[in-house]
Parts: structure tokens; sequence; C-alpha cells
């Protein structure tokens, strides 16, 4: 039994390497919160899951409240910082240039008089 | 096994760092410390499991609810910049 729960416990930590590694992979922050807010709960449950094969009862009720708790948080939270990156960042797209190109070019074809 | 364990979540940890001290931005050092945190959650679990003992399991609750703390308060504050100034679209052909 300790040898699965150990085996369970190494995979829960590669998990949370991967949501490491996430943040250095993706180039947007939208991309890198994603990855790190997926993967690290999943990162968390797989190791409680692991340690509580091996703890027992008293062990295994703790570790499922902690796993309620950072459930039902941790998304919250990371949402919040999506909502607050979306709300503080200028927008890229300034000047729409498709537009002017296309009124430009019915100037010239003489569908469109330009004063309107 | 669980050293092994223990030692992957320390490596977590660390690339984790690497992004909490080059973040471009503020939210992004406040996700790496999320995700250093996290890393840190597994390891005292795994280190449970190691000796045996439920002493320290109680600091697991505590932890994931100091952290949604953080990353609540956090990202308030990052709210309450100054507002982002409104580009108007100039969509007509400059003449």
């Amino acid at each position: 039994m300790n040898t699965i729960a150990g085996i369970i416990m190494i995979l829960g930590a590669l998990v949370a390497l991967l949501a490491a590694a996430g943040l250095h992979k993706f180039a947007s922050p939208y991309a890198r919160f994603h990855a790190a807010g997926k993967a690290s709960p999943v990162a968390f449950l797989i190791t409680a899951l692991g340690a509580s094969l091996s703890l027992g009862l008293a062990g295994t009720g703790l570790l499922v409240v902690a796993s309620v708790a950072m459930i039902l948080t941790l998304p919250v939270g990371v949402h919040l910082m999506f909502r607050a990156v979306h709300r503080t960042t200028p927008p890229t797209l300034a000047v729409d240039d498709l537009v002017r190109a296309e009124r430009a070019a019915r100037i010239a074809a003489g569908q469109d008089r330009g004063d309107t | 096994m669980t050293t092994v364990a223990i030692v992957i979540f320390v490596l977590a940890a660390i690339v984790a760092t690497i992004r909490l001290l080059l973040g471009p931005g503020l939210a992004d050092r406040i996700i790496a410390l999320d995700v250093t945190l996290i890393s840190f959650m597994g390891a005292v679990a795994t280190h449970a499991a190691h000796t045996g003992s439920t002493t320290y399991l109680t600091l697991l609750v505590v932890l994931a609810i100091i952290g949604f703390t953080a990353t609540v308060s956090a990202a308030r504050f990052l709210q309450h910049e100054d507002p982002v100034p409104t580009i108007t679209i100039d969509s007509e052909p400059t003449s």
C-alpha cells in the first residue's frame, strides 16, 4: 500500500512541476493563469489522495477538509486575477485599419462618395 | 518514494519562483507565488505521509485559506489603479 501511495504522490508532484513549467511556456498572461490555475489544484488533490492512502482515517479527514477548502477557493482567486488583468490591460487594437482600407477601396471604385 | 516526491515538489517550487522573480507584471508574480504555495502544501502532505503523523495537516487548511485571501486582496489592489484611458477608434478615412 505504501508503494502505491508513493507512486501516486510522485504523480502529484509531477503535475505540480507541469503547472510550474506552464508558467514559463505560455506567452500571454491569460494562458499562464490558465495553466497554473488548472494544474495546481489537481496536483494537490492527487498528492492528498496518495497521502490519505498512507495515513489512515484521521489524516484523511484533515486532507479532505484541506482539499475542499482549496477546490472552493482557488478557482475564485484565479478568476479574480483574470478579471483584474482584463480590466487593467489597455486594448491592443487601437485603430482598425481594415475599415479604413475597405472605405478607401470603395471610394476609389466610385461606390462611395466619401462624404457620409 | 516520498523523498523523490518531495524533491520534485521542491523543483516545481523553484521553477515557479523563477517566474516570481522574472514575471513581467504583478499578476504573474502573484500566480507564481500561488503555485509555489501549492507545491509547498503538497510537500507538507507528502512529509506527513512519510512520518505517519497528522500534526502538520492542519497547516494545509490554514494555508489554503490564507492563499485565497492573499490572491483576492492582490486582485482588488490591482483593480484600484488609475482607469485605463479610453481610446476612440477613428474609422473615418483621413482626408
